[in-house]
């Protein structure tokens, strides 16, 4: 096996979705995805938050916290233009995510006079952007760019990350297996590393006495094989500074792309996005037939005036067909929205593979995982997405609270991952019963927005409910635009709901009645500062 | 030697698994128990259109897809943009399978065909209309590819011609009074219409929702329940137990 490793250079800006949020460093505030918080400033910190958490403790900890639901299409899209700045430094610059992005040194280290001087070049051109968009002078040390440049991909982001004073570290070409050596067996399992997912294996080198990546490689690598298998070997590799995807990495004998003019041009993204859908499920196709899948993309989008955007795509496993048109969809989205956006319509769009590793399977479940029939709802929910937008097919997500508002939130299928395993049936485990909250049976249909009703006495005078519960009289009739004019024929209540009473802008407090109507059906109503809402119904 | 009998004996099973012959369980889509009684096969016909309505036509519509989505299937709702989830789950619809299409605009056609090349059910709300071109269109492929309609509100509007007709002739809560209790449980009485081998006319008694919000068969023995003053007039006609149910009336 000859191993080829690329001198890296990986740029890391750190907090970039808070960035691409939009909060300041003072602000508390936090980035949540399913649930968990990803994303968390300084200020948030002081008040015990920390990563990983669940939003409802972290909205214990801090009641005034506002929270931001991960989007990554968004912070790609604003990350596109640090990438722009930095094309005039190398044209092969890879996106990873939003805030993370790397490219080979060869060529502009020798223009730049050598890793550290190109290191110093990518921070001041990264901090001009930063500030261009804070309208400061002065970018807050937090999400200051750190640059890490090594042998391999790996090296270099744990260069990057590390916990140094300095922002910038370049390890010197053929010292990885120095650098590596003091670090803990720990990050085997960073964002980077092939071994992201063999949390047990680490945690097994750590049980057996083996704390630094300098006491794997110096095991004998037979006995490794022999006790761990395949992904001892790959850990000694890695800790001996060898990029096993680099040695896997292979160049493409016949390379794989597919192109195609469109006519008439077209100025819609979505449109776009769909001939590229097609294309990544043919390339895809193409990789299986020769056992590869594809880990690096080249795309690439004309005009008719022959504006064209290029870009370089990096997945941290392999690429599906869906994540090569989420790929094209964001550079279209963030080209559209540059200052350097296209003038004419697209007319044309190219795939290239770029790199390809052994495609190490991809099993459809029996059970518990994506099924065959999943496959097929994925295809057509996004033909519809194509059709309607990211945001027209969700699926439900379940939230904490008293309101059904709170409890029931739904969330564009894209956001998802497209897993169909995601627990929605379970309320929060870790949570007590919301105190306040709705018995069972509840009602089926709720309303997006409650509708105003009106609810009369016998003698039509309007129904009022005192901060005790009183009431002057029965109500007798209601009505409404959606409802009509009805007799009620039973109904229960008042029953109160006073939330986030301490916060004057917030607060809630309103009185839930259950109404019975002679036409048989039964609604949810409340009323608020002495309106009545129609908020949902049993029908 | 045991072994080899059995090989022979499913050796000789083979013309039959091989005939095109489909048997109508494998032709349908599974409904609960409480349900399956207004089904002539005993679940959804795959490519029947089905019509809902009468009050409580959402929590029946969503009722009809609780086998579906705990076996695995698709569900997708188009232009229900009011369905509520925590009472589909506590009535034991599996929402992770659930798919929800609110707002297809003028390209309802178009959405719903390109639904029924993914999931099982289709539901679709009364707001949703489609042109006569597209119903037929549809129709066709949900034949081809065994997928089934569920409309709530008459499929006229969405240019369906529906196979068959679920109407909830009667509704009756428990537990609530002018002024006091809350609502409980209900109890539907639901009508079945249908065409050709489903002409004839099937009800059903069930209790959708009951104590906890789940969907129950009624029980005719048990009589401990107390009906909402406003039912103590059909209650007589409709529960009673020392004369013969007369459903024509």
């Amino acid at each position: 096996m000859t191993l080829i490793n690329t001198r890296t250079l990986l740029l890391i800006i750190p907090h970039w979705r808070l960035i691409a949020a939009g909060v300041a460093c003072d602000q508390l505030a936090v980035v949540v995805d399913s649930d968990r918080i990803v994303d968390v400033t300084p200020a948030a910190v002081e008040h015990g938050i920390t990563l990983g958490i669940r939003r409802r403790e972290a909205q214990k900890l801090c009641a005034d916290l506002q929270i931001f639901v991960d989007d990554e299409e968004l912070s790609v899209r604003k990350f596109d233009s640090v990438v722009e700045a930095l094309e005039s430094v190398t044209p092969r610059i890879e996106i990873t995510t939003g805030g993370w992005c790397s490219f080979p040194t060869r060529g502009p280290s020798r223009y730049f006079g050598g890793d550290q001087a190109l290191a110093q070049t990518v921070v001041e051109r990264t901090l001009k952007v930063l500030s261009a968009m804070f309208e400061t002078d002065e970018v807050p040390s937090y999400i200051y760019p750190r640059v890490g440049v090594a042998d391999s991909r790996f090296v270099a982001a744990l260069a990057a990350t590390s916990e140094t004073s300095s922002r910038v570290q370049v390890v010197v070409s053929g010292g990885n297996a120095a650098f590596l050596a003091p670090l803990p067996v720990d990050v085997l399992t960073t964002k980077e590393s092939p071994l992201s997912k063999a949390v047990d294996l680490v945690d097994v080198f750590r049980r057996l006495g083996i704390k630094t990546l300098g006491d794997i490689s110096s095991l004998p690598s037979q006995e490794l094989l022999a006790r761990f298998g395949s992904p001892g070997l790959l850990a000694q590799q890695l800790a001996q500074g060898v990029d096993d995807r680099a040695s896997l990495l292979r160049p493409i004998s016949n390379v794989v792309s597919e192109e195609s003019e469109i006519d008439p041009p077209v100025d819609r993204v979505e449109t776009a996005v769909f001939i590229a859908k097609a294309f990544a499920d043919r390339i895809c196709q193409q990789l299986a037939a020769q056992g590869l899948a594809c880990v690096r993309i080249l795309v690439e989008v004309e005009t008719e005036h022959g504006e064209i955007s290029s870009r370089l795509w990096r997945h941290e496993r392999q690429f599906t067909p869906i994540d090569i048109t989420d790929r094209v969809r964001w550079q279209l989205e963030g080209w559209w929205k540059s200052e350097t956006a296209p003038t004419g319509s697209l007319s044309l769009v190219r795939l290239v593979v770029d790199e390809t590793i052994p495609d190490s399977g991809y099993q459809l479940g029996f059970w518990g995982e994506k099924t065959a029939n999943d496959e097929r709802a994925i295809r057509s929910f996004t033909r519809i997405q194509g059709l309607l937008g990211p945001d027209s097919v969700t699926v439900v997500q379940r939230g904490g609270g008293r309101r059904l508002v709170n409890i029931e939130q739904r969330v564009p299928f894209v956001a998802t991952n497209f897993d169909p395993n995601r627990v929605v049936d379970l309320p929060e485990l870790t949570d007590a019963p919301w105190p306040g909250q709705l018995p069972a049976p509840l009602p089926i249909t709720v309303l997006p927005q409650a509708e105003k009703l009106e609810v009369v006495d016998s003698d039509g005078c309007p129904i009022r409910v005192s901060g005790r519960g009183h009431m002057e009289s029965n109500p007798a009739y209601c009505q409404s635009k959606f409802l009509g004019r009805h007799l009620i024929v039973g109904w229960g209540g008042p029953w109160f709901l006073d939330e986030r009473w301490w916060d004057s802008t917030k607060k809630i407090r309103q009185a839930r009645f259950q109404f019975l109507l002679a036409n048989d059906t039964s609604h949810l109503c409340v009323i608020e500062n002495g309106q009545w809402w129609l908020e949902a119904s049993y029908e | 030697m045991k072994n080899a009998a059995a090989g022979v004996s499913s050796l000789s099973d083979i013309p039959q698994m091989s005939s095109p012959r489909v048997l109508a369980q494998h032709r349908t889509l599974p409904v609960v128990d409480e349900l399956a009684g207004l089904f002539t096969d005993g679940g959804i016909r795959r490519g029947s259109t089905i019509e809902v309505t009468g009050v409580a036509a959402v929590s029946l519509a969503s009722a009809l897809t609780i086998a579906v989505s705990r076996s695995g299937g698709w569900v997708a709702a188009v232009g229900l943009p009011m369905f509520g989830p925590s009472a589909a789950s506590d009535l034991g619809i599996k929402l992770s399978r659930w798919a929800f299409v609110d707002d297809p605009g003028d390209q309802a056609g178009i959405v719903v065909d390109a639904l029924t090349a993914g999931v099982d059910l289709i539901l679709i709300g009364p707001d949703i209309k489609l042109r006569s071109g597209h119903g037929r269109k549809i129709v066709a492929r949900m034949r081809e590819r065994g997928v089934s309609i569920i409309t709530v509100g008459k499929a006229g509007f969405c240019s369906l011609r529906p196979d068959l007709c679920l109407r909830v002739s009667e509704a009756i809560w428990t537990g609530i009074e002018l002024g006091h209790g809350r609502l409980t449980s209900r109890k539907l009485e639901i009508e079945r219409l249908g065409r050709g081998a489903d002409s004839n006319i099937r009800r059903e008694l069930v209790w959708l929702p009951n104590r906890e919000g789940r969907l129950n068969a009624f029980d005719r023995k048990n009589k401990s329940v107390t009906f909402s003053r406003s039912s103590h007039r059909v209650s007589k006609r409709l529960f009673g137990v020392d004369e013969p149910v007369s459903w024509a009336s």
